[in-house]
């Protein structure tokens, strides 16, 4: 049996995807107010766009990453546009309902293309490294760096630059950052965007690391919420924190419970969290 | 033909029963229950067990009743100190969790192979004609269940569940014990879904894990949502509109040829999700709008 530092990093990895739809969706929920239960099946959308150039148009999986990104980035805006700027004043439970049914649309055309079979990119296959007795795969290295990479990269923006003010101004009262000349509509298009961008990338990388198929995305979205809800809504490096940590202890949980109930770990950490400390670890404002 | 149509006038009443109970948690309280499915499956899964070791049915039912309703009051009394759209995540896990409970322990749940054989209750009786005996059976079933809601939904027990959707500070205010009214409701809403998963079993004979997939729970919401919710009538509506399309657009696959059969359920999803999303921009007090209640 591999050691238990074999399961833990492994779950840096799967914390590591899980992270970029977790900061996409926290973020999104400060910003926007709902669960948005459509993020998690981004990271479908994003790895079928990646499919399709990689396996369709030949085009190298990094390319077709990138293409991932503004390919999903372009299917949450649009969703946003068609489906959720018409409600923005409702009460959070409409909107999280309609959420559900884009999902459900999202999900379903990918099903109806594609079908339910599970596919795999064209890349070439590499030895995996074994350091100190781990294994450890290419891929993953890239995948945990990107992540990490991409993570940095957005809590720079949102702290150093106008619009990352303007956002979080938007977040804390959009009705005073609107009478302070915020634009807001603007601000949540390109938080949509990103989010969308960030967890389209991270279905690429779950593609790459295990293997892809419909209900891929939608199969997270415990595990999202839980990161999320750990890592107290709202806050990007809270998000991360806590995407590793449930990344960390699903993977080391199949040692003491059988793999099947992954979903059933992600959902433990919510209740405890929300029973606990319905703030987050990072103790963000909800 | 007869056949067919009285197999789907068994499951719309099947279906209408349940979208009652999320009536009652929903559409007169406000209390959101995004993993309805799991009451269904509680329901379906005791009764189905119980009565195949030789329980009989008249134990088997109300104790698969009471357990659903147990459920709902022990996930109620733990989430319903949370807001909204927590509230809404927790239902989902716990419904997806409850899915994974089925499918893992076969001990006691036979897992993935489901439950076979599970009896038919008075079966030797009405052979011949046993379909048309089990329609009536739930039409009672779903005309008693909405008698009694609507009698519910106008006496005092009930003004006080409005009044906790509308403002539940205010009801606070006015000494109404908020959080008891709410586990109460959530309990009921949920020993009703309990209800239909028993006669759904009892009617297929057979269940498995994943006839309570998550998107149940979505088709049941939208059956309230397009009824109306908070109308009983609504629930009813909505139920059979809902079931019609769904088995309508089955004969789709007659029509256009290279529709196969996962393309087909894909079509039908994408447009569920569709209908979900315009109804809820565009009419989200549905097509049987709440009207007051005149006590």
């Amino acid at each position: 049996m591999p050691p238990l530092a074999q399961y833990v990093f492994n779950g840096l990895v799967t914390g590591g995807i899980l992270a970029l739809p977790a900061v996409a969706f926290s973020l999104l929920w400060r910003l926007l107010r709902f669960p948005n239960f459509a993020v998690s099946t981004y990271l479908t959308v994003g790895a079928y766009v990646a499919l399709m150039l990689n396996q369709g148009l030949r085009v190298p999986l990094g390319l077709a990453w990138l293409g991932a990104l503004v390919g999903t980035g372009a299917v949450a805006l649009a969703v946003d546009r068609v489906a959720f700027r018409p409600m923005r004043e409702r009460r959070p439970f409409s909107l999280a309902i309609a959420s559900i049914g884009v999902a459900f649309v999202l999900e379903n055309v990918v099903r109806f293309i594609w079908s339910n079979d599970f596919r795999s990119y064209d890349v070439p296959v590499t030895r995996a490294l074994s350091v100190v007795g781990l294994r450890i795969g290419r891929d993953q290295l890239l995948i945990l760096g990107v992540a990490v990479a991409l993570m940095a990269l957005a809590q720079a923006l949102l702290l150093r630059t106008r619009l990352g003010i303007a956002m979080r101004a938007t977040a804390d009262n959009p009705l005073l950052a609107a009478v302070k000349g915020v634009p807001t509509e603007k601000v949540i298009s390109v938080a949509t965007l990103g989010g969308g961008a960030l967890a389209g990338g991270a279905g690429v990388f779950l593609g790459l690391d295990a293997s892809i198929d419909p209900l891929m995305g939608t199969g997270l979205i415990i595990s999202v919420f839980a990161a999320a809800i750990l890592g107290g809504v709202g806050s990007a490096p809270g998000a991360l924190f806590g995407a590793l940590i449930v990344g960390i202890v699903e993977e080391a949980g199949t040692l003491v419970v059988p793999p099947t109930y992954k979903t059933a770990i992600g959902f433990v950490i919510i209740l405890v969290v929300l029973l606990v400390r319905p703030t987050g670890l990072a103790g963000a404002r909800a | 033909m007869i056949a067919y149509l009285t197999a789907i006038a068994t499951l719309v009443g099947v279906r209408a029963l349940v979208t009652l109970g999320l009536n009652v948690q929903w559409g007169l309280t406000g209390l959101v229950n995004l993993g309805v499915v799991a009451f269904f499956a509680v329901g379906a899964y005791t009764s189905a067990l119980l009565s195949v070791t030789g329980a009989p049915l008249a134990a088997a039912w109300p104790a698969a009743i009471a357990l659903a309703a147990l459920a709902g009051a022990g996930l109620a009394m733990v989430a319903l100190r949370l807001r909204e759209d927590y509230l809404a995540i927790v239902t989902l896990g716990f419904a997806e969790v409850l899915r994974l409970f089925l499918l893992n322990e076969a001990w006691l749940t036979r897992g993935a192979n489901g439950v076979t054989a599970i009896p038919r209750p008075l079966h030797a009786r009405f052979a011949g004609y046993y379909d048309l005996f089990y329609l009536a059976l739930v039409l009672a079933a779903v005309g008693l269940v909405y008698l009694a809601l609507e009698r519910l939904r106008r006496s005092p027990f009930g003004r006080v569940l409005r009044a906790i959707r509308e403002d539940e500070t205010v009801a606070a205010v006015a000494g109404k014990p908020v959080f008891r009214f709410k586990v109460q409701a959530f309990a009921l809403g949920a020993g009703v879904a309990g209800l239909a998963g028993t006669l759904f079993a009892h009617y297929l004979a057979y269940v498995e894990p994943n006839m309570f997939l998550p998107q149940e729970s979505l088709f049941v919401w939208l059956a309230l949502i397009l009824g109306g919710s908070g109308n009983n009538r609504g629930a009813l509506l909505g139920s059979a509109v809902l079931l019609g399309l769904l088995e309508g657009s089955r004969f789709l696959k007659d029509v256009i040829p290279f529709l196969t059969g996962v393309r087909l359920a894909a079509a039908q999803q994408i447009f569920v999700g569709i209908v979900l999303v315009v109804l809820m921009i565009r009419r989200p007090e549905g097509l049987l709008p709440e009207r007051p209640v005149s006590d």
